[in-house]
């Protein structure tokens, strides 16, 4: 198992995914052995100083903590370290888009996090690699941007509440975030709220509930459906804006997030309603699994 | 080919931007000139107010429906049209209801608001017609056949794709991953949200020449390093956007929706010619997954890579420059 | 009742109509010479009592002595006179300005409106109404009319220049109005009427726009421009859309003439020389009352017609607004023949649907050509009025067959009628920030100093108005320059845009167009207007423009553009940031350029077979019922391929549908799911089921999509 590395940045930077492939080594991706840190601290393009937001200690004390308190479950680690990161981390989507502080995350602060929640399990073959996508990969794939997109599409305003339901289920944010039926909120409000009634759990039926969804929604407009608020960009800069006064994320709540407008729950209560219905009414229920 | 199960009104709705205007820090408005848009190449590049403090832009939306969609006895009712803007970099996706201009008129209109912090680069805005049709609410009936980009950071209203280029100093550039290629005069970086080619200013004279404005044999020497570069940067991209191609259950690639899309869309009639863009994609997936045909193909995408630099033509006037030169010199 | 004319003058012609002497009707009355003599002269006028003697002395009723409104119809009746021969036996071949061109009801357009904007009352502020009216007559209408015209008196001459057809293009467009007119049996009237103009006043023979247009069609036409009044060149067109050559004219005078104002009426027709019944005609005839003062009263002259007269020879005036009424008799549009498709004539001959085409399509061009023409004099604003009110419409035997249409110059120059509407009710802004507006910008013309001396009489502000285009604006993104007449004389583009501008519309006004304000407008005018060649069609080096001032004044004109396109360029193209200039070389290399076009590239001729048809039903069990067409390329051996069947999708992979059933139709074999397709068969067809519950939502909701893929589809 791979260690934290012996030097940690102070400050978030960004690194390229070029700049970092020389340091994504076979050791590294098979679990062997880490990095220093001293000599991918060269490459790093720093961001500004007098941003409180890029201090690395709240972050590393996170992945610290969830590492230890999930260490029987490290899938399960995920709804909890969503929303703590999302509001650890406070960024924009804009700032959120790049990839390279995600890599930076991953691959500087905190390689260790990424090769134990993606590492091979202990059950596994020894010889399975990590994914690189883990460290450098795409905002769906990639350790710490999934968790955080995750926890930015599913909330509800500040309630982080529906973040922790949805990352309950792999297969939903696994499939769900490289659909963009998700970027309307009321949608994703409404899967998080048919996951709460039970109506599917099984990983075959959430795909197959996500896979209706998209079909119908290639000639349904889900926005003319169920409406949503516009969105204000004020609440989230003021939260933004709190970071430097803000204490650690507590441990055992949830924290708040940006005090957006939540979603219409009437749009959310009829999508939810409409969107079982197209699940229920399905031909493909039912059908015994091909072999 | 596609089929609809229900009837829609065949022809698409089209969209134009008719003004934009940014909202400062101190809550007044920056009306931005029409040229900061262009209907031709349906961009809209807000960059051109040359400040990155603004906080949200406004688009003046107009619409026109095609004949047919406002008839007393078309086959759907409760009629609405809505303005879809979507940034696949940031998942932002946000929708206003035009109003329309008069009872029974095809014109519709409304503005969209552009927050700054939820965009990267480009977000794209199209237009759809919703119905209830068959008893089934929100049915699209008609939309946009060709989106408009809205474009946070541009500062000339074009569409398409151009490629980043930037200059450093290799050797003593923050970017420290570049110290090793200090001997290289450009490199490309495919990894970004767009590919970048940064060229080396330690190469003395190297930035002036391919800046410069001279005419003679420099010029032709310029034109022919261009052409040098792009056929690398082509060559590069191209193999970039193959290389991490999503894949349906049964095996076929899926067109990425990013640059790795526009370069294949724009490469593969020459890589793999006489096919659609579909089915050329299939195969060079399979040569480059397969057992065989990668290395016999890169002969066409080197071809490919030689024609968009317009390298033959860069060659012909070089070496027409040189026989004049060499004329001049005997004589 | 309104009294007309004087009764003295008004008698000393009837006398003269009459072929009476002052002595002859004096001893009729029973009263002496001086006494008739008197009234003439307008010392006195008569009793009542001797009124009903001189009415029936002049063979005519007592009202139409006291009104005076018409002339009796004692004396000469009106005929037709046509100009002999010459004595010295010349052939001029008929009026060479009438025939020189093809006929165009879109320059009958252009200069008829012209005429009329020069002859516009000008004091009363209002427009100039310019009513075009095309009427189609057939069977007893058509009679009527031949007998209103005193056609079988015209005939003989017709039939003598059909019969020289061959040698001459006049006598084969006669030939052709001709028997277009006994063989279709129709007749196209085409009129154009305007109101509040000054109609065609002064003396018959004298200067005067009367004679102008009726009497000296060739002079005007040698002494060019500065000649003839308003009516130059203009005025052949008339004749030229004439397929008989002849022309009707009815005016309303603004100044009275002979006492009266109304109903002027006269008839000239164009033909060529001509030798009817042993006699040579030099060619042109007037139609009017002979004119006692002429030799044998053979020449005829306008004469002032009653109201029934003007009805039979179509030609009533709406009001009694003053201005002209030209009637074309035997309209004929050739320009509208030039087909756009080969086969037109084809169809011509074949279908000739309900035989209203003609007419319709020469309404249309009418309509067009106004538009296009004087969408500016149109245009009003603000406190401004337009110069022009243009409509036409089309009739047929009196029953409408296209209302009258009034021209909107906002249909044809959408943008540019803003543009200018805009500057008249001055809600023009300095920068375009929101499409629909217009930016105004002054532009400088130096006027130079008359007699090649050096130096700058002084600089006229011209106004550069631009506005985003409309897209039913045909030309986009061109200067159209127009000075007092609002006409458009020069159309230019404006060169080195860069890629991306939107299209927009500009119009540039000079001299009296810029505005009551705008310094050195007159001096403009005269500058631009000698800038101007016969075409009116653009500015620049002329030979009056030389000889008044030098050879090298046109240069101002070109300084003036040079301003116009790059004020053009500050407005609608955004100035360069330095950082975009950087790389710029590299950068346009790097350029995947958007697609304009939806349709694929692709070289020619595919290698694979297509689909190229597909048909699709939802059946009874919900599933999609599919027959698909296939086209296949020119080959010896066709590739197998695979049809798929998918679903459409929001985003992210598209779920693939199973066949429950995959038949062949035609041109192929189905075997495992795989089309064989027979050899050198150029289309394929298949139908097939899929199997309903390999869907993933319910058929209704889906998006059916189907491919063919090469080999066994994985």
């Amino acid at each position: 198992m791979i260690e934290k590395p012996h030097h940690i940045p102070a400050r978030l930077g960004l690194l390229s995914a070029t700049a970092a492939d020389p340091f994504l080594t076979e050791d590294l991706l098979k679990g062997v052995q880490g990095h220093a840190g001293i000599d991918l601290a060269k490459v790093v393009e720093p961001l500004p100083e007098e941003d409180p937001r890029w201090d690395v200690e709240p972050l590393r004390d996170l992945v610290d903590d969830a590492m230890y308190q999930f260490k029987e479950n490290r899938t399960e680690a995920d709804g909890w370290l969503a929303p703590r990161l999302h509001a650890t981390l406070r960024l924009t989507r804009r700032e959120a888009a790049d990839r390279r502080i995600w890599t930076h995350l991953a691959l500087a602060v905190a390689p260790d996090y990424v090769a134990w929640r993606h590492g091979p399990a202990p059950a596994q073959d020894r010889n399975m690699r990590i994914n690189p996508a883990r460290f450098k990969g795409a905002a769906d794939r990639q350790c710490f941007s999934r968790l955080w997109w995750a926890a930015e599409m599913f909330r509800n305003g500040e309630d982080y509440g529906p973040v922790v339901t949805a990352c309950s289920n792999q297969d939903l944010i696994h499939n769900a975030l490289r659909m963009d039926l998700i970027d309307h909120r009321p949608t994703a409000q409404a899967l998080v709220r048919i996951l709460e009634r039970g109506v599917a759990s099984t990983g075959r039926e959430i795909n197959g509930l996500l896979v209706a969804i998209s079909t119908a929604g290639a000639t349904l407009v889900y926005d003319a459906l169920a409406p949503d608020e516009p969105r204000d960009p004020e609440p989230l800069r003021a939260w933004i804006e709190e970071a430097e006064s803000a204490p650690p994320v507590p441990r055992h709540t949830l924290p708040v997030g940006p005090d957006e407008e939540r979603v219409p729950e009437a749009s959310v209560a009829a999508l939810a309603d409409y969107l079982v219905g197209l699940f229920e009414t399905a031909p493909i229920r039912g059908r015994t699994p091909q072999p | 080919m596609k089929f609809y199960p229900y009837k829609r009104l065949n022809r698409p709705i089209s969209l134009r931007v008719t003004s934009a205007s940014l909202k400062l820090p101190d809550g007044t408005r920056e009306h931005l000139d029409t040229s900061a848009y262009s209907v031709p190449q349906r961009t809209v590049a807000l960059g051109v107010a040359q400040r990155d403090d603004w906080i949200s832009a406004r688009i003046g939306l107009s619409a026109t429906l095609p004949p047919g969609a406002t008839d007393p006895d078309a086959p759907w009712s409760d009629l609405r049209v809505l303005a879809v803007l979507t940034d696949g970099d940031t998942n932002v996706r946000t929708t206003v209801d035009l109003r329309q201009d008069a009872p029974d008129s095809k014109e519709w209109a409304g503005d969209i608001e552009v927050l700054r912090d939820d965009h990267v680069g480009r977000a794209t805005l199209a237009v759809h017609a919703v119905a209830t049709i068959d008893d089934v609410p929100g049915r699209s009936i008609t939309e946009t056949d060709a989106d408009w980009a809205v474009d946070t950071v541009a500062e000339e209203p074009l569409g398409g794709l151009t490629l980043d280029v930037k200059q450093a100093s290799f050797s003593k550039s923050t970017r420290e991953w570049l110290r090793p290629y200090s001997d290289a005069p450009w490199v490309i970086d495919a990894s970004g949200r767009v590919p970048l080619v940064m060229v080396n200013t330690d190469v003395e004279g190297f930035s002036d020449l391919l800046g410069g404005n001279s005419g003679g044999v420099e010029s032709k020497v310029q034109e022919l390093l261009l052409a040098q570069m792009a056929t690398d940067v082509w060559t590069a991209v191209f193999h970039s956007a193959l290389g991490d191609l999503e894949v349906e259950p049964d095996g076929s690639p899926v067109f990425p929706t990013d640059w790795r899309g526009e370069v294949l869309r724009e490469m593969l009639p020459d890589v793999v010619p006489g096919l659609r863009a579909e089915e050329a994609l299939r195969q060079v997936h399979r040569r480059r997954t397969g057992d065989a045909g990668w290395v016999e193909l890169q002969t066409r995408v080197h071809y490919a890579a030689v024609r968009r630099a317009s390298a033959s033509k860069a060659v012909a006037n070089a070496l027409r420059a040189l026989q004049q030169m060499n004329r001049e010199d005997s004589a | 009742m309104e009294a007309g004319e004087e009764f003295g003058p008004w008698l000393a012609r009837q006398l003269k109509i009459a072929g009476k002497t002052q002595a002859e009707l004096a001893e009729e009355l029973g009263l002496t010479r001086a006494a008739v003599s008197a009234w003439i002269t307008k010392r006195s006028v008569p009793r009542a009592t001797v009124m009903g003697e001189i009415a029936k002395a002049l063979g005519t009723d007592l009202s139409t002595v006291h009104t005076r409104t018409t002339d009796t119809q004692a004396g000469l009746p009106v005929t037709w006179y046509h100009r002999p021969g010459y004595l010295d036996g010349g052939r001029d071949g008929g009026n060479a300005a009438a025939f020189a061109f093809d006929a165009d009801v879109q320059v009958l357009a252009r200069e008829t409106c012209q005429n009329s904007l020069d002859e516009r009352l000008v004091e009363n502020g209002r427009p100039v109404r310019v009513r075009y009216t095309i009427h189609e007559l057939t069977g007893e209408a058509l009679e009527a009319f031949r007998a209103a015209i005193l056609w079988d008196r015209l005939q003989p001459h017709y039939l003598a220049v059909s019969e020289s057809a061959a040698d001459q293009k006049v006598g084969r467009v006669v030939d052709a109005g001709v028997r277009d007119m006994f063989e279709k049996g129709r007749l196209i009237l085409l009129r154009v009427d305007d109101y509040n103009a000054s109609g065609l006043t002064g003396d018959d023979y004298d200067d005067g726009k009367f004679a102008a247009v009726v009497r000296r069609q060739l002079e005007s036409l040698k002494s060019g421009r500065a000649a003839g009044g308003s009516y130059g060149l203009g005025k052949a067109t008339l004749w030229a859309t004439s397929a008989l050559g002849m022309v009707l004219i009815n005016s309303t005078l603004s100044v009275p003439h002979e006492g009266r104002t109304e109903r002027r009426v006269i008839g000239r027709l164009e033909l060529p020389w001509r030798v009817v019944d042993g006699q040579a005609w030099a060619g042109p005839a007037w139609l009017g009352r002979p004119d006692p003062e002429t030799p044998n009263a053979e020449v005829v002259r306008s004469w002032w017609a009653d109201e029934e007269t003007v009805e039979r020879l179509h030609l009533t005036r709406e009001s009694d607004e003053p201005g002209t009424s030209f009637l074309i008799v035997g309209a004929h549009d050739v320009a509208s023949l030039a087909p756009e498709k080969p086969d037109a004539a084809d169809d011509e001959n074949g279908g000739d649907d309900d035989g209203t085409r003609d007419i319709t399509a020469m309404h249309h061009r009418l309509v067009e050509a106004l538009g296009r023409d004087f969408w500016a004099a149109m245009t009003g604003g603000g406190s401004k009025l337009p110069l022009l009110e243009t409509s036409v419409r089309t009739l047929r035997n009196g029953e409408v067959v296209i209302p009258e249409e009034k021209v909107d110059p906002a249909e044809a120059q959408p943008s540019r009628t803003r543009a200018l509407r805009a500057f008249y009710e001055g809600t023009t802004v300095d920068r375009l920030t929101q499409a629909g507006q217009v930016a105004l910008r002054n532009v400088p013309l130096r006027l130079p100093l008359t007699g090649g001396r050096r130096g700058t009489l002084g600089t006229h502000q011209g106004v550069l108005l631009v506005t985003e285009a409309e897209e039913k604006d045909a030309a986009k993104s061109e200067v159209h320059s127009l000075r007092g007449n609002r006409m458009t004389i020069k159309k230019s583009t404006v060169h080195g845009l860069p890629l991306g501008v939107t299209a927009f519309q500009a119009v540039l006004l000079l001299g009296h167009a810029a505005g009551e304000s705008a310094p050195f407008a007159d001096d403009a005018e005269e500058f631009l207007r000698a800038a101007e060649p016969p075409e009116h069609d653009r500015w620049g080096q002329t030979e009056e423009l030389t000889l008044r001032w030098s050879h090298s004044a046109h240069h101002r004109i070109a300084a003036l553009t040079a301003e116009v396109n790059s004020a053009v360029k500050e407005l609608v193209v955004r100035p360069k940031s330095a950082g975009s200039q950087e790389n710029a070389k590299l950068r346009k290399k790097l350029t995947v350029q958007r697609k304009t076009t939806a349709a694929p590239k692709r070289a020619a001729g595919s290698t694979l077979p297509e689909l190229d048809g597909l048909e699709a039903r939802i059946g009874a069990g919900g599933e999609w019922q599919i027959t698909a067409e296939v086209k296949l390329p020119r080959a010896e051996e066709l590739p197998a391929m695979t049809p798929v069947v998918l679903l459409d999708v929001r985003s992210g992979s598209r779920p693939r549908l199973d066949w429950a059933e995959l038949v062949a139709v035609d041109g192929c074999e189905v075997e495992d799911g795989v089309l064989r397709f027979t050899p050198r068969a150029r289309r394929a067809v298949f139908r097939g089921f899929t199997d309903a519950t390999s869907h993933p939502v319910r058929t209704e909701l889906t998006r059916l999509v189907l491919e063919l893929r090469a080999g066994t589809g994985e």
